[in-house]
């Protein structure tokens, strides 16, 4: 057995459980992003004590982190990415419309260096083999920030205060299995299990709850906290193949943004369309008072779920385990 | 083990399934507590729980519903005074008016919750277990809705599955101006049809209340539905046809509002079968501009407030596609009429 065999949940989002949201100050001058991803791979264990196989964009060479670290950058930024593929499979490394690697071979490092040109979200990722190495745990967010500004997602944007990421997966373990196996997956694609930023939820009184490395619910890199004003910008990526509903309570969402394209109009949602294979959206969460409340509030929490329901399970039961996190008003 | 969990104890979780098996319920919080901050509400609603309602299909079979009653029910959990109506009741309110909803779980052996879908209240209105509690006796939820448009009400307890079996029903918050009015100052309309659209996946409907909690696969990941529904009508055939308020009658120069809601998990495209209509409303907050439709797609929980003007008279047939989640296969299509005479 391979030393990263049996690399632990935990250690998958140690490192990034410590960041929590983004934080951004805007720079008068370009700079270079110097970032080194290790390709690595290992099981994680499942809430149902399933152990499935990922691969992903690590921070260390002994790490395995679904999803990649993610990068802000500040338009005209250059960005240095060295990827060391630790694997013996071909990887690569792209940024649709941005980059592309090229086939990184096992046991190779290469160093790309680009521009962060146009504002935005994207998302980076393994397209070789797609879907399948993107499937398994390849992938992690880019956020471009217009120059010189700390508070829009385009210029002239509705503003915000702080930003997240939603990476949404979904996984059939036997798909995984099939590609640890160097094999092209061969039956119908059933996900088992459902994550935001790679993580699950795990409900009050759940082995794991309130565990950031563990619990999306909890997790900082998915959880919002604001106290009324503190308009968050969320950037979700749909990395999965399942369409997917963003269903926040509490407020609605300003939709601004759909797979890459500017909306006409800014419509306030409470569930979003996120189509599967590669979707991506960007909203504002406001923190609002919740509208309806009475007597008003401006402390209180509450979910936002996937209203895909079959997408907050986790083995075909144990609802609530699946693609969620809370939203806490403080 | 006990019949239930309130966050601790049984969890189960990494051990492999947690037992659960018969009779044992994990993750869920029963409680019914006073409502913080309780005033005198402007409307009441009162709903219990049937869990052994049935809706029979075009092919004869009858498949089992869960829902909600209109009172506080017999009892005991089963039909009650309200008998079994699906979908629930409607919930019908006006703007600004201060809202009751009085849910009354006196099954002893299950919980539920009522989340009003699209409505802001305080979290202790939210109906939503894992962050305040599934009822588990009467409780109260109080909420002020201040943006008219089209909702709806649901249970969110195992809600994958409670939503599933058909505990969900209309909620229309009017502006003051009452029925016939989409917004103040807005859109007026004449008739009104209610395009609730939901797949059923069989297998599913003879679970238990608590199926999965606890970790045992129950197949939850994966709905494979079986019968097309709209309103609580099989519209795979003519059913649905002819039957106000889920199809309309009306005259040209009428103006019509179809208040479409996407009350199933996969995907759904509404065509209005030649019908031109302009969408005003949609999750209950007014667009920036109207758009002018011919079908829309939508996503579980999404709202569609459409409002149309035939010029021509005949029969209009709104079709709703239901589409594989990940295939994007058309697993089936459920169908009503508008027809409009000169
Ligand atoms: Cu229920
Ligand atoms: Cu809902």
């Amino acid at each position: 057995m391979k030393r990263r065999d049996f690399l632990k949940a935990g250690l998958a989002g140690s490192a990034l459980g410590s960041i929590g949201l983004l934080s951004w100050t805007p720079r008068a001058f370009a700079t270079t992003i110097d970032r080194t991803f290790y390709i690595t791979d290992g099981f994680k264990t499942m809430v149902t004590g399933e152990n499935v196989y990922f691969r992903g964009f690590s921070e260390a060479g002994n790490a395995l982190n679904v999803p990649g670290e993610s990068i802000v950058a500040q338009q005209g930024d250059t960005l240095r990415i060295t990827i060391v593929n630790t694997l013996s499979t071909t990887h690569s490394f792209v940024i649709d419309g941005v980059v592309d690697s090229g086939p990184i071979a096992g046991g190779q490092t290469r160093t790309i260096q680009f521009t962060a040109d146009t504002h935005g979200s994207y998302l980076y990722y393994d397209k070789l083999n797609a879907p399948y190495n993107r499937l398994l745990g390849l992938h992690g967010g880019l956020a471009v920030m217009p120059q010189g500004s700390s508070n829009e997602l385009y210029p002239g944007s509705p503003t915000f205060v702080q930003q997240y990421f939603w990476i949404f997966n979904d996984i059939d373990p036997a798909w995984h299995e099939a590609v640890r196996n160097g094999q092209t997956p061969n039956t119908a694609y059933v996900p088992r299990y459902f994550t935001l930023n790679g993580l699950g939820g795990r409900p009050p009184g759940a082995p794991g709850a309130h565990d950031p490395n563990i619990d999306s619910l909890t997790d900082p890199r998915s959880a919002l906290h604001g106290q009324i004003g503190d308009r968050t910008l969320v950037r979700m990526f749909n990395v999965g193949l399942a369409d997917q509903s963003v269903h926040a309570h509490g407020n609605h969402m300003e939709w601004l943004t759909e797979n890459g394209q500017v909306r006409p109009d800014i419509w306030k949602k409470d569930c979003l369309y996120l189509e599967g294979d590669m979707g991506s959206i960007d909203s504002i969460y406001p923190f609002e008072v919740p509208p309806d409340s009475w007597p008003p509030t401006s402390t209180s929490t509450y979910p936002m779920h996937l209203h895909t329901e079959m997408s907050q399970t986790a083995g075909g039961g144990y609802y609530m385990f699946g693609a969620m996190t809370d939203i806490y008003f403080e | 083990m006990g019949m239930r969990n309130r966050g601790g104890g049984m969890g189960g979780g990494g051990m492999g399934g947690g037992g659960g098996g018969m009779g044992g319920a994990c993750y869920v919080y029963p409680d019914a507590p006073a409502t913080p901050g309780i005033v005198t509400p402007d409307v009441v609603f009162d709903r219990g729980i049937y869990m052994n309602g049935s809706m029979t299909m075009d092919d004869g079979r009858s498949v089992r519903i869960w829902g909600f009653t209109d009172g506080s029910g017999g009892g005991m959990g089963g039909g009650g005074m309200g008998g079994a109506p699906f979908p629930s009741p409607a919930i019908r309110v006006t703007a600004g008016q201060i809202v009751h909803t009085r849910l009354n779980v006196q099954g002893m052996m299950w919980n539920h919750t009522i989340h009003h879908h699209g409505i802001e209240p305080a979290d202790s209105s939210d109906g939503v277990g894992h962050i305040t509690w599934d009822v588990d006796g009467t409780y109260t939820y109080q909420w002020r809705p201040m943006h008219p448009g089209t909702y709806f009400y649901h249970c969110h307890t195992n809600t994958v599955l409670h939503a599933e079996m058909g505990m969900y029903g209309a909620l229309i918050v009017d502006p003051p101006e009452g029925p016939g009015t989409l917004l103040s100052g807005g859109p007026t309309y004449d008739v009104e049809a209610f395009w609730v659209v939901d797949e059923i996946d069989s297998s599913w409907h003879n679970l238990p209340w608590d199926a999965g909690t606890c970790g045992q696969d129950v197949g939850l990941n994966e709905l494979n539905p079986d019968y097309f529904i709209i309103t609580g009508v099989d519209g795979s055939g003519t059913s649905a046809m002819n039957l106000p308020p889920i199809s309309a009658n009306m005259q040209v120069g009428q103006k019509l509002l179809g208040r479409y809601i996407c009350a199933g998990y996969h995907p759904q495209r509404i065509n209005f079968g030649g019908l031109p209509g302009t969408l005003y409303v949609s999750d209950g907050r007014p667009l920036p501009n109207p758009v002018p439709v011919t079908e829309i797609r939508a996503i579980s929980g999404e709202r569609y407030d459409v409002i149309f003007e035939p010029t021509q008279p005949g029969e209009y047939i709104i079709s709703t596609d239901i589409i594989h989640w990940i295939t994007g296969e058309v697993l089936g299509t459920a169908k009503t009429n508008v027809v409009v005479t000169a």
